[in-house]
């Protein structure tokens, strides 16, 4: 019993040192409603870096382009990239969407990696990147629904929904189920890659603290720049989609 | 997700009443989850090296299943996790976003996009105006080719003209020359025909008295 006890007090050391919280919130109420107040909070940041930043290197646009602005310039033109290879030549309304829809997943996907939040000690929860919460993720690809939707809409008006009987009125079930899956997909392929990446750090350096979590955290960072490149696109090639015309 | 499980499998071991009992926010607060050294406490307390084999295999195992699970023990003090927790924080994180959306547009893509397409713009038509001084190039070699011929007629007719001014002048230096010489000649002449005339005439005086002298010399007195 003694070692029991033992055993169990050692255990809970290694829960302190691993402390690994998942699903953990700081609640806030708001008329009534809770909200996460950790995610809001990151997203804050997250928003304000993105604003600052381009607001610093686009006030003043030089012909010949310096640092901050090339490095904008280049932004924008590789989002403009990705919407006309997936949008095609109409792509240019979309920009602002696809665009800041890249921009906020990857700077909120890299602030989790790279800034050090967990300075800052809330009473409950723990500060980390708002695309770990799941509200955060679903919100951006009901958001891509919603896009999607209004694009096929505004464009070929109520003849966008023949489309579900396309090629045969027999799929029209799974173009149907289509509707559903692509946000479930878009949102819980982000949620769970992020909160993946940063459990498996945090475990890895609960374990061995020095030098293994490296290689991680890189490749952390780069799921992170893919995963934010990849919801931009796909949400860009949803939209593509449905303006496309029928063959 | 991990303690999602924990909360599950809390009936597996029992909790012991050694646990410290305190509530489970002052277990968090001191925490600091940038890496720490670990310190296993098992590894420090003495306990640990008077145990017989057996409660080592308990703790053995325990450790393995602490390393995929937390610790069935505070599961109990765990709130359950709220991985899948959605309210109101998904429309804000909406508004938020399509907030975002409108304030980047405005200040970052639709300025600067305008700006490099008014640039692209800008930059073709100086190409294109660049293409079109070919012609202009053109003109100007001509120009240059007119001005070299008009030049280069000029300047034979100057030197036409300096090559007859001075024939012309050579011509009546030698005229003069020759009229001089012919003067010089002239009076040359008429010196030697006076002289020849005296040497004439001398010599008749001279033949006079030669032939009187012949004449004694010849016939003896």
């Amino acid at each position: 019993m003694n070692g029991i006890s033992c055993s169990i007090n050692a255990l809970n050391g290694l829960y302190d040192i691993s402390g690994v919280e998942v699903g953990q919130h700081l609640y806030w109420q708001i008329g009534g409603f809770q909200v996460h107040a950790q995610v809001l909070i990151t997203s804050w940041v997250v928003i304000a870096i993105l604003l600052g930043s381009a607001i610093i290197a686009v006030r003043n646009p030089q012909t010949i382009p310096t640092d901050g602005q090339n490095f904008f310039e280049y932004v924008l033109e590789f989002i403009r990239d990705v919407s006309k290879t997936q949008i095609g030549e109409e792509y240019g309304p979309w920009v602002p969407f696809i665009g800041t829809m890249f921009l906020f997943i990857f700077v909120s996907n890299w602030s989790g990696a790279l800034l050090p939040w967990k300075i800052i000690q809330l009473p409950h929860g723990e500060l980390a990147a708002p695309t770990n919460d799941i509200n955060t993720t679903v919100a951006l690809a009901l958001l891509t629904s919603v896009a999607y939707f209004y694009a096929g809409l505004s464009k070929k008006g109520l003849g966008y929904f023949s489309k579900y009987i396309q090629p045969t009125p027999i799929l029209l079930p799974i173009n149907v189920l289509e509707d559903f899956t692509k946000p479930l997909s878009l949102s819980f392929r982000l949620f769970g890659n992020i909160l993946a990446d940063e459990l498996v750090v945090v475990v890895l350096v609960s374990l061995v603290p020095s030098v293994v979590p490296i290689p991680v955290m890189f490749l952390g960072l780069f799921t992170s720049g893919i995963q934010a490149l990849i919801f931009a696109t796909l949400a860009a090639a949803y939209i593509g989609e449905s303006m496309e015309g029928h063959h | 997700m991990a303690s999602m499980i924990m909360a599950s499998s809390k009936t597996v071991i029992p909790i012991t009443s050694s646990l410290p009992s305190k509530p489970r926010f002052q277990q968090q607060i001191p925490q600091i989850s940038l890496p720490k050294i670990p310190t296993p406490k098992f590894l420090n307390s003495p306990q640990i090296l008077s145990l017989s084999s057996s409660t080592l295999k308990s703790i053995s195992l325990l450790t393995v299943t602490s390393l995929s699970f937390a610790p069935p023990s505070l599961a109990e003090e765990i709130e359950k996790a709220a991985l899948f927790d959605f309210n109101l924080t998904l429309p804000i994180m909406m508004a938020q976003f399509l907030l975002l959306m409108f304030a980047l547009d405005k200040i970052y893509f639709t300025p600067l996009g305008n700006f490099m397409d008014e640039r692209d713009a800008a930059i073709k038509e100086k190409l294109a105006s660049v293409k079109d001084t070919s012609a202009e190039v053109k003109e100007l070699e001509e120009q240059a080719a007119a001005i070299m011929r008009a030049a280069r007629a000029e300047i034979s007719a100057a030197l036409n003209k300096m090559k007859k001014e001075t024939e012309l002048e050579v011509e009546e230096k030698l005229a003069e020359g020759r009229k001089k010489v012919e003067v010089e000649l002239q009076e040359a002449l008429a010196n030697l025909e006076k002289q020849k005339e005296e040497t004439i005439k001398s010599l008749d005086s001279q033949i006079a008295a030669l032939s009187q002298e012949i004449v004694k010399k010849v016939l003896p007195l």
